[in-house]
């Protein structure tokens, strides 16, 4: 394999991916494109990012050994790269802190940003915070519901929060709405998009950013293993934490990587979010990608009983990773998930979110009395605060009693 | 031919619908309305499950179309079979890429083949235009451009080289439907299209009244405009009755056509 180097300069993945947008949009992407290779040149804005993530998230994250874990799946060595522990819960800040430094330096003064799950909202809140800037959050009604502590955390930021009542009433229809108002409002506008998805360049630059994840998570295994893993898993719902892992160990061919969907009520019915496993090539939200849709190309309704993979889409160089074979993607259940998310709760005394749950299960899943020796790092993106109503009830545990 | 390579001088009039609104059956009487009153052009619009460059009003018709399962199939054959009664008003159909793609191009086009002049995907930039162009063109089909407020002097000039048809000038940075017209800024940016296009501006977003008409006609140099969220938000103003709403339509369309 040559040397992994995607995307090519007008954002094409192999063939996903490229910019399909309407022409008010177009002309700010081609500008947004051009500002975000200039300042990746820019000494000074490497060294802010780097600060804020050394002091204010708390970076490195922790690469820790989950030795319980590990004895339960008798199997490899199991190490988490704990992006749970930094400030706000889980590895969406890493992004937001690169866009808005870019937002400031391209002189806008107003931003917007979807959520699912509401990490990302909670992280672009955050910033904008920090930041003193005027923050708009379109967030699906559904979403409000099942994560009420992030939708409190963003008013108490200072965010304005935009319930968004159409479709599914979830991330896809939150990032239309977002799309939107970025279309209304072009001159002051800066959209942070959360995912590894959207148009070019997006999908590069949110990418990049994460990948200050795989970056440390390299270093620290070398450190403590003095090689390599034989394994990275990650979850994929648009594919950020996914992708910020993968990214620099592309090129490490022995590394094996693996994404796990989630599925919802399993892969093969209607009510799923595995998007590789049961979609097809197709546009939405500007980008060419693996897509949930009808045989007419309407776009279908995820389901997930994790917000943050509720998403019909995913990011496009996921699709290209699926489609030459570097990294295999599988589904998981929202029961798989919470078993999981119970399981790794006990064992380990860390409380998961929902998103990663779909990781942890599929590691126990498939490598339960297997692959003795070997080592996987799985990235632990986020932590379960706020999905403890959602896994409650699920559970079928009274939070009143 | 293409009707679209005779259209008049000036005060050329576009109206929009979307195809199956509200269902497959009143959509054929909006349509033979519009049609009756022979405007220079109908803009079919397909139903898409995520316009992303549409207002609240279009998205609602898409909405109402799509509940009742309408495939690109029948907006299709219903464009033909109004196609009857077409005479000299352009036919031209509006929409995302994703419903072209997934149909299939070769597919698309021969179905659409001698019945629509030109076609408007909303989501297809310039720069990824070549193959779906040569296509339709091969079809006497115009790909016709939209241009933005956005959209700056050498970008226009890239994207109106060898345009056909008309003009899509988009008068509010702003989805369908919305925000107010600045009429010195359209005229500014419609004189400067004109130098660099010989084919008519069309001026569309947030034209809702005669009075928008009239003042776009005097205040500015654009050759037409496009009316679509006005046409479909009287529905809804009606409270969704239907026999009034066409009643309404053709009351408007009248007083629009000046």
């Amino acid at each position: 394999m040559k040397t992994y180097k995607q995307p090519s300069t007008v954002g094409r993945f192999g063939e996903f991916g490229g910019m399909y947008v309407s022409e008010t949009l177009m002309p700010l992407l081609i500008n947004l494109d051009k500002s975000y290779k200039k300042i990746q040149k820019d000494k000074k804005f490497k060294k802010e990012l780097n600060d804020l993530f050394k002091n204010y998230v708390g970076r490195p994250s922790s690469l820790h050994y989950a030795k319980n874990l590990s004895k339960y799946i008798n199997g490899p060595k199991v190490y988490f790269k704990r992006d749970e522990l930094n400030h706000t819960g889980a590895h969406k800040i890493n992004n937001c802190l690169g866009q808005i430094l870019l937002a400031k330096k391209m002189g806008k003064t107003r931003i917007i940003a979807e959520t699912g799950a509401g990490q990302h909202g909670v992280a672009t809140a955050t910033v904008c915070a920090l930041f003193g800037l005027p923050c708009y959050i379109y967030m699906g009604s559904k979403d409000i519901e099942r994560q009420k502590p992030n939708v409190f955390r963003m008013k108490l930021l200072g965010a304005t929060i935009i319930p968004v009542e159409s479709g599914s009433k979830s991330l896809k229809d939150a990032m239309n709405e977002a799309l939107r108002d970025w279309i209304k409002n072009v001159r002051d506008t800066f959209y942070i998009i959360g995912s590894t998805a959207g148009p070019h360049p997006y999908p590069k630059m949110v990418r990049d950013f994460q990948s200050v994840i795989g970056k440390e998570a390299r270093e620290q295994i070398l450190k403590v293993e003095k090689k390599l893993p034989d394994y990275l898993i990650a979850c994929v719902g648009g594919g950020s934490n996914a992708m910020g892992l993968f990214y620099p160990f592309l090129n490490d061919k022995k590394v094996k990587i693996i994404g796990v969907e989630a599925a919802g009520r399993g892969a093969k019915t209607e009510e799923t979010a595995a998007t590789m496993t049961s979609g097809t090539p197709g546009i939405l939200h500007g980008s060419y990608s693996y897509v949930l849709q009808d045989s007419d190309g309407q776009i279908k309704e995820a389901h997930s009983i994790s917000a943050g993979l509720d998403y019909p889409g995913v990011g496009p160089e996921h699709s290209y990773l699926k489609d030459i074979k570097r990294v295999k993607y599988f589904g998981i259940t929202d029961k798989e998930a919470l078993e999981a998310f119970q399981t790794c709760s006990k064992l380990e005394g860390i409380i998961p979110a929902l998103e990663p749950s779909h990781a942890l299960a599929y590691l126990i899943k498939a490598f339960k009395n297997k692959h003795k020796n070997k080592i996987i790092i799985l990235n632990l993106c986020g932590r379960g605060d706020k999905d403890l109503f959602t896994a409650a009830k699920a559970i079928g545990f009274d939070a009143d009693e | 031919m293409n009707n679209l390579d005779s259209l008049p001088k000036k005060k050329i009039l576009s109206l929009f619908m979307t195809c199956g609104f509200p269902t497959l059956n009143q959509s054929k009487k909006v349509f033979n309305e519009m049609l009756s009153h022979q405007p220079d052009i109908i803009e079919f619009g397909l139903p898409f499950s995520d316009p992303m460059a549409d207002g609240p009003i279009i998205q609602e018709a898409n909405k109402l179309a799509l509940r009742s399962k309408l495939s690109t199939q029948q907006s299709l054959n219903l464009i033909k079979e109004l196609s009857k009664s077409k005479n000299n008003t352009s036919f031209v159909i509006m929409c995302y890429l994703n419903t072209v793609r997934k149909f299939g191009l070769n597919k698309f086009i021969k179905n659409i083949k001698s019945i629509v002049d030109g076609i408007i995907i909303v989501d297809l930039p310039f720069e990824e235009e070549d193959a779906i162009k040569k296509s339709l063109s091969k079809n006497n089909i115009h790909l016709i451009k939209l241009i933005s407020p956005m959209t700056d002097k050498k970008r226009s000039k890239k994207l109106l080289k060898n345009s056909k048809g008309f003009i899509y000038y988009i008068s509010a940075t702003g989805i369908t439907g919305s925000n107010k017209l600045d009429y010195k800024e359209i005229n500014k940016n419609v004189k400067s299209i004109k130098k660099m296009s010989s084919v008519p501006v069309l001026v569309g977003f947030g034209i809702k009244s005669k009075k928008d008409v009239i003042d776009i006609s005097k205040k500015t140099n654009a050759d037409g405009v496009i009316i679509g969220s006005a046409l479909i938000q009287k529905y809804f103003d009606l409270k969704m009755d239907f026999d009034k709403y066409i009643k309404n339509l053709k009351k408007f369309i009248k007083e629009v056509k000046v």
